[in-house]
């Protein structure tokens, strides 16, 4: 093979490998509806400062420090509020509006975390769950509470 | 005597609560009913469909423990301050074969509008529907005027452009089910979701 040709198709095969690393960002999924206090949002390893009006997107990490809290509401109409101290990843999202059928996995790592479900929790029984450490939490509606104690 | 058994009560309440990994917890609906959680565990899976019915992960099992709404506040607190504005929904209805609202439906417009305003900030859906006489491709076109026309008036009203999205179903979507050309008013409508 010509070494132009060689150093085009390694550069073509570069260009796909690397492809999955940088994240396609995906639809938003939610919008920071509230925000108090110290709340960061870790997006590809970024540190951002969530602020009210700010969307969200699947995969993103919510960390609130000592005095922050932060309420969102998701495209479903799920409505999610965490306390101080908290870390919760939205680890999986999909909903359809004209049907909706979605599903929703959020990993609940440490902290307090309230929540109002809304479409995909009713679309079907096991559509939602909430992960902690210990246990899953299957979410038939509505209205919940969690707790995960970090370490000690 | 009764000092060392206070310092040996707090000791327990405190190792009570250092051992606790998680909790769970049902809350009321505002109208006093609830919904259903399932907790598994891993071995077991326990429902939980009470106001204030909880669980609790000890040693990686979960156990019943008694929940009421000082503890609630005591624990999530802070969490359920951070709430969101609850999404709202409404309808509004047409004249037949327009896009000009019913004199009731003016009205409640209004409280549409308002209801939007009092949010820090708002996302809009506009959706727009039609009853099943006339054909589809008309239909699925007065149903998105029908949506197109709300947002103009929202965006006329002061709203923000970029929080307003508009779908058209036509008449796939019925309030009330009816067979193929029947005039039915409750099916002329937008359904507006406020969040």
């Amino acid at each position: 093979m010509h070494w132009i040709a060689r150093a085009s198709f390694a550069a073509i095969a570069l260009i796909f490998v690397s492809a999955p690393l940088a994240r396609a960002q995906g639809p938003k999924i939610a919008q920071v509806k509230t925000a108090s206090g110290q709340v960061t949002i870790v997006r590809d390893g970024a540190n951002l400062p969530a602020k009210v009006g700010d969307f969200l997107y699947e995969k993103d990490v919510i960390q609130t420090g000592g005095d922050g809290a932060i309420g969102i509401t998701f495209t479903d109409n799920t409505a999610m509020s965490t306390g101080p101290n908290s870390e919760v990843a939205l680890e999986e999202y999909r909903f359809d509006s004209s049907n909706f059928n979605g599903a929703m996995l959020t990993d609940m790592r440490k902290g307090t975390l309230a929540m109002v479900s809304g479409d995909i929790a009713r679309s079907s029984p096991g559509a939602m769950k909430v992960k902690t450490p210990t246990a899953i939490l299957g979410v038939r509606g509505t209205r919940f509470a969690v707790q995960v104690q970090g370490e000690h | 005597m009764r000092r060392v058994i206070l310092a040996l009560t707090l000791l327990l309440s405190l190792s009570a609560c250092a051992s606790r990994q998680a909790l769970f917890t049902v809350l009321p609906n505002p109208d006093g009913s609830a919904g259903a959680i399932t907790v598994d565990d891993g071995k077991n899976a326990v429902v939980l469909d009470k106001p204030y019915a909880a669980s609790e992960i000890v040693k990686g099992a979960a156990q019943p423990i008694a929940m009421d709404d000082a503890q609630v506040q005591q624990i999530f607190g802070s969490a359920l301050a951070a709430r969101p504005i609850l999404p709202s929904h409404f309808r509004l209805y047409f004249e037949n074969d327009t896009d000009i609202m019913t004199p009731d439906s003016e009205r409640l417009y209004k409280s549409v509008f308002d209801e939007i305003k009092e949010r820090p900030v708002y996302e809009v859906e506009v959706v727009g529907h039609t009853d099943t006489t006339g054909e589809l491709k008309h239909n699925q076109e007065l149903s998105l005027t029908r949506a197109g026309a709300i947002r103009e008036k929202l965006i006329h009203d002061g709203l923000d452009p970029k929080s307003i999205s508009i779908a058209g179903r036509g008449p796939l979507d019925p309030r009330v089910k009816t067979a193929d050309n029947v005039p039915e008013p409750l099916n002329r409508r937008v359904e507006i979701t406020v969040r």
